[in-house]
């Protein structure tokens, strides 16, 4: 909210608040829980604007619109001005800015020559000064201004506007009397009671004119109002439109802007209707009716617009329509205008959460919204009323018909609370005593008795957020100052931190993704329909996407149900930005549902993409392409730092990997992930045009699969005897198939490794053959091996494997 | 020649040889040629057969010296070669060492996430355990059990991701769904205390979502850290003192905290944490707008009807809890100019944390 500080001077005694640094009195407003967002000096400081006398007005000798005036502005000289306005006298007083002001817009006021004559300075209008819309030339000031002043200092138009946070619970302080009262209990000063006048009244009654129903008492507690005639539609006096223009609001005219100083000075939003322009009933009264709008009625709002309304909506209606819509905007068609002469003026209170349905709804945000979306005081309504009237018989000219409508089926109550002395301590930790307690709950208005360690404790009606023992605590603990508690640190029993087994181990997964060198990223949940398509991504036939019933865009509408796809978008990302080695990892939430499901089951996956290879081409190190095994070994080596035996791969294909380089991650006989080479048309559709290989996995199952350690085996004391075979085989038959088949026959042998370390195709292997190169270590756990013993058991191994897997030895 | 002028003369060629010899290789072939089995002081000594009782022996000696004697040369020639060679080979095997080294890639963990650690660590060691929860979550626990008045503005459709239900359920929320991307960590407090007994002592990391246009200082996804305590006698100072200790363990010895008070609907008394400017040491910067602080989290004491959502008698316990984007803190440790870049995967970015 904004706040004058010049209002707010006259409400709280200006040397308390001057009596620290500004910025200490900012910093405390702080520190009692009203944010300072910001501080603005306003009202233009005009320096160089200086009172002036006109002595003498001269036709310029070269131009017919200039005249040249001797302007007296209290130094020894008079100033030469050359004035291009008509409306003025000499021995008129106007604002002079003199050589070297700053008018607003940083224009800077320099010595010139018009037409030949030497100017001093310029005569200024409202409008040059900022301080008024109004063309009509110079600003004539009364014949009281004293020459020689600087303007802005006798005019006051220079003020310190701040901007405060108000926290949604405290809607007392939507007003510059909720303001006043909340820094007086700050300051610890009693703020300046607020006039609230009663209006004289005329002999006519209001029930003549006007009846008032309301139909919804849900939506509006109380609905009060006055008749005010004969007012005289103009422009507001300088004070009132300052006043209003200093809160930001427009100054409109007399009766408007009185109704928005209202709000402004008590929180009371105040919606004044032309009685004219209300329907009126055979009985010549306006028949006011406060209830819910008809599904699709139509209004058209102040702001010129046509709504088309809900049943969630209030609206004031007279007998022909809504005229007005609840608590955010008036009509357009019974709205005051120049010609109006008979004010029916409404002060009322309209449902919250009503209000902030239909001000959300309709994108409509008011002062009026904004207060009674947070909740206006009821007991305030009338005096409010009685204030705006007596303002628009004083400052319009109307006459206030005698009497108040004012529905108020339930009065509310002020609620009882009673404070306990040892609650207060006990959760603030800190000893407050009773009576600085009570006094600080005094300064906000609290009514307060002590009896014993107890507060009783009457809360105003002004401060709905107060209902329980707790909220008083709040109030105590803010305005003494969170600065003043010692801090502590809990005692406490019985309890262990640390993270649990199933959390160290999922930190080892990042661990050793990272280890083997990739780069942990990190994307949205949210997912474009169009990536799974480019992807070819299938659900399982019960599975469905989980959607959003309002995403931010539709390339956002939809939950991930896999991690690749925004994987795959980073390594087009990194690619476009020229960067090829692309080495990424992400862990996170995949969703689907299914029907039937209220919230999605949530997985959590792990992906990995590479792309290019490990490093730049070196001096001493080339680069190397990743390809899949580069991906499996990461994969493998998961595993290991997890101490997992279970896992295994097996060939299986996936709609977005190319076939024939996919494979299945299984653990034991179920699978949980996937891992592959990306298929080029899957690529090129993420338009990434390299090579990725990638995997992704459940986390879970690794988890779970995961051993507290592996058991420790005595590293062999004995030489291994090694020696190198190379086995020729048809192309399709895997390199595990053969592994397999060495260590199970291996095992009546005293064969310890198999280690692949060659595969080959091409020159002298057979078309559709490939040759497998195998080193074969052999050991003794209790001996060292003679070469006849490993040559018989070797000879024997190798018949048996060709016989059983038909590969060929090679020569 | 006699055989001893013979051995003389060996001795002396011998011993030329030795001291001739450039290399290893020579100075080992010097040796064969001289005292191998077919070298010359074999030969020499085959014609030993032909000698005398009485000059045998002194052949023999003298035989032994002149062996002694090349045996003595080539060992010390051998060690002078050998040394000299190592030391060329070390002269010419000299490396520079401003080449680049040989590096295997070494991954690093996204920042948010490594903050997020050290967080845990921080709290970790003072007694608490870790918890999480779902992403997709149901209004109650996400508003209505943190106190959120129904017509709460964080409620709105325009401020919080819905998520489409397939139950078939009816529901009474005004808004499209009563199930929605949890816009904040803190729905683990009623669902831990739902399903515990205090003492509790929390921590929720966790990813949140808000629908916001993802700008320089704005994303729909941030990450945050909630805590929570409740226990018997918990009080507002422990509060004040566990993030003190939180803000000197993450941020430095010297730096201080301020509370203001503030409002959340799920925290009473609540207030906003500010950590003296790292930059002005709380003078007042540019960083810190002039006002020698930096708001880094929000916090209060557990709200009495959040206590009484989750069925805990909050006139036997009180408690605590704290909420932090990591992602702020990521800002004010790194300095990150856009938020953007924490989302966007340049491996460029990444590498460098």
């Amino acid at each position: 909210m904004r706040v004058s500080v010049k209002w707010l001077k006259e409400l709280i005694p200006a040397e308390k608040i001057d009596a620290l640094p500004f910025e200490d009195f900012l910093s405390l407003l702080d520190m009692t829980g009203t944010g300072v967002e910001g501080t603005e000096k306003t009202g233009a400081q005009l320096p160089g604007v200086i009172i002036g006398k006109i002595l003498t007005k001269e036709q310029h000798p070269d131009a017919d619109k200039l005249h040249v005036c001797q302007v007296d502005v209290g130094g020894e000289e008079p100033l030469q001005i050359v004035c291009g306005a008509t409306n003025f006298e000499a021995g008129d007083k106007v604002p002079v800015a003199t050589v070297g002001a700053v008018l607003p817009g940083d224009f800077v006021i320099k010595k010139s020559k018009l037409r030949g004559v030497v100017s001093m300075g310029m005569n200024c209008s409202a409008k040059e000064l900022g301080i008024g819309a109004g063309n009509s030339g110079l600003l004539i000031l009364p014949e009281d201004a004293p020459v020689g002043v600087p303007f802005s200092e006798w005019y006051g138009a220079s003020d310190t506007i701040l901007d405060l946070e108000i926290t949604p619970n405290r809607p007392d302080c939507l007003s510059m009397k909720g303001i006043a009262r909340e820094f007086g209990a700050v300051l610890d000063v009693e703020p300046r009671e607020i006039d609230m006048p009663h209006p004289q009244e005329t002999e006519e009654s209001i029930h003549d004119y006007a009846t008032v129903t309301i139909e919804n008492v849900e939506a509006c507690p109380r609905y009060s109002a006055r008749v005010i005639r004969g007012v005289k539609i103009a422009p507001s006096p300088e004070w009132l439109a300052q006043r209003v223009e200093a809160m930001g609001a427009r100054s409109i005219n007399n009766v408007v802007d009185i109704t928005n100083y209202i709000l402004f000075e008590l929180g009371q939003p105040l919606h004044a209707f032309d009685l004219q322009r209300l329907a009126k009933g055979s009985d010549g009264k306006a028949h006011v009716v406060v209830r819910m709008a008809a599904e699709g009625e139509k209004l058209t709002t102040l702001d010129e617009i046509e709504r088309s309304l809900t049943a969630n909506n209030v609206v004031i209606a007279d007998g022909e329509g809504a005229s007005c819509l609840a608590g955010v905007m008036g009509g357009l068609e019974s709205e005051v205008r120049d010609d109006t002469v008979d004010i029916f003026l409404e002060s009322a209170v309209f449902d919250p959460a009503i209000t902030s349905r239909t001000s959300r709804s309709l994108a409509l945000i008011s002062e009026s919204s904004l207060r009674f979306e947070r909740g206006v005081d009821p007991s305030g309504c009338v005096a409010a009323l009685d204030k705006a009237a007596t303002m628009m018989a004083e400052i319009a000219g109307g006459t206030v018909v005698s009497g108040v409508i004012d529905e108020y089926p339930t009065p509310v109550e002020p609620l009882k609370l009673t404070l306990r002395a040892e609650r207060l301590n006990a959760l603030i930790g800190q000893t407050i005593e009773l009576d600085e307690a009570a006094a600080i709950l005094g300064r906000l208005g609290f009514g307060v008795t002590a009896s014993g360690d107890v507060l009783d404790v009457v809360v105003p009606t002004f401060r709905p957020d107060v209902v329980r023992e707790v909220d008083l605590i709040e109030e105590v603990l803010r305005i003494y100052g969170m600065e003043r508690i010692q801090p502590t640190l809990p005692g406490g029993r019985e309890r262990i931190g640390g993270l649990t087994r199933d959390q160290h181990i999922h930190s080892r997964i990042g661990q050793t993704m990272r280890a083997c060198g990739l780069n942990e990223t990190m994307t949205y949940p949210f997912s474009d329909p169009r990536d799974l398509e480019k992807l070819r991504f299938e659900l399982k036939e019960e599975e469905l996407l989980v959607e959003l019933h309002n995403p931010m865009s539709s390339e956002q509408s939809v939950l991930r149900p896999t991690l690749i796809a925004g994987l795959l978008n980073v390594v087009a990302t990194n690619i476009n930005k020229g960067v090829h080695n692309v080495a990424l990892y992400e862990m996170g939430t995949t969703f689907k549902t299914a029907q039937g499901r209220k919230t999605p089951k949530e997985t959590e996956r792990a992906v990995g993409v590479l792309s290019g290879s490990w490093n730049e081409p070196g001096w001493n190190d080339p680069a190397v392409t990743l390809d899949f095994f580069d991906a499996k070994g990461i994969v493998e080596n998961i595993a290991h730092a997890l101490c997992i035996d279970r896992l295994r791969f097996e060939v299986g294909e996936h709609p977005w990997l190319q076939p024939g380089r996919s494979a299945n991650i299984l653990m034991g006989k179920n699978v949980v992930g996937w891992i592959g080479e990306i298929h080029p048309l899957v690529a090129q559709a993420f338009e990434v045009d390299a090579p990725v290989v990638a995997f992704e996995f459940d986390v879970s199952p690794f988890i779970k699969a995961s051993k507290p350690a592996r058991e420790f085996v005595v590293p062999p004391r004995y030489p291994a005897l090694e020696l190198d075979i190379a086995l020729v085989v048809d192309d399709e038959v895997s390199a595990q198939s053969i592994e397999q088949r060495l260590i199970s026959l291996g095992k009546k042998t005293p064969l310890a490794e198999v280690r692949l370390f060659d595969v080959y195709r091409g020159k002298g292997i057979e078309a559709g053959k490939k040759s497998l190169a195998y080193k074969l270590a052999y050991r003794s756990e209790d001996h060292t091996l003679s070469a006849e013993e490993v040559e018989v058991a070797h000879e024997k191994l190798l018949e048996r494997l060709q016989k059983e897997t038909g590969a060929v030895l090679r020569g | 020649m006699s055989i001893l002028e013979q051995l003389e003369e060996l001795k002396k060629q011998g011993l030329e040889a030795i001291e001739q010899a450039q290399t290893t290789k020579i100075l080992d072939e010097a040796r064969v040629a001289f005292l191998g089995k077919k070298g010359s002081l074999t030969q020499i000594l085959r014609g030993l057969g032909s000698l005398s009782k009485e000059e045998r022996p002194v052949v023999g000696k003298i035989s032994n010296e002149v062996r002694q004697a090349l045996e003595a040369a080539l060992e010390s020639r051998m060690g002078d070669l050998k040394s000299h060679e190592l030391s060329e080979r070390i002269s010419s095997e000299k490396l520079d060492i401003t080449l680049p080294g040989r590096k295997r890639p070494l991954g690093s963990q996204h920042l948010i996430n490594s903050i997020t650690d050290e967080i845990i660590e921080i709290f970790a060691g003072i007694g608490y355990n870790v918890a999480q929860g779902p992403e997709v979550e149901l209004e109650y626990y996400n508003f209505t059990a943190l106190n959120h008045e129904p017509q709460h503005p964080a409620r709105s459709a325009s401020d919080t991701f819905y998520v489409r239900d397939l139950s078939g359920e009816e529901n009474d929320s005004p808004e499209p769904s009563d199930v929605l991307m949890r816009t904040q960590t803190s729905p683990m407090q009623v669902r831990i205390m739902e399903h515990s007994e205090p003492p509790i002592y929390v921590l929720c990391p966790g990813k949140v979502y808000r629908r916001d246009i993802a700008d320089p200082s704005h994303l729909p996804q941030f990450t945050q850290v909630e805590g929570l305590v409740v226990d018997e006698g918990i009080t507002f100072a422990d509060l004040k003192g566990t993030l003190d200790h939180f803000v000197k363990e993450m941020f430095g010895p010297d730096r201080k905290t301020r509370f203001r008070p503030h409002f959340f609907p799920f925290t009473e008394p609540s207030a906003e944490v500010d950590v003296s400017c790292g930059i002005c040491g709380g003078k007042g910067c540019r960083f810190c707008g002039n006002t020698g602080w930096i708001e880094i989290l929000g916090c209060g004491m557990v709200d009495p009807n959040v206590f009484g959502f989750s069925g805990i008698d909050a006139e036997k316990y009180s408690g605590f809890a704290f909420g932090l984007g990591v992602e702020r803190i990521a800002c004010l440790k790194h300095n990150i100019p856009d938020l953007r870049m924490l989302i966007e995967g340049d491996m460029r970015f990444l590498t460098q944390f």
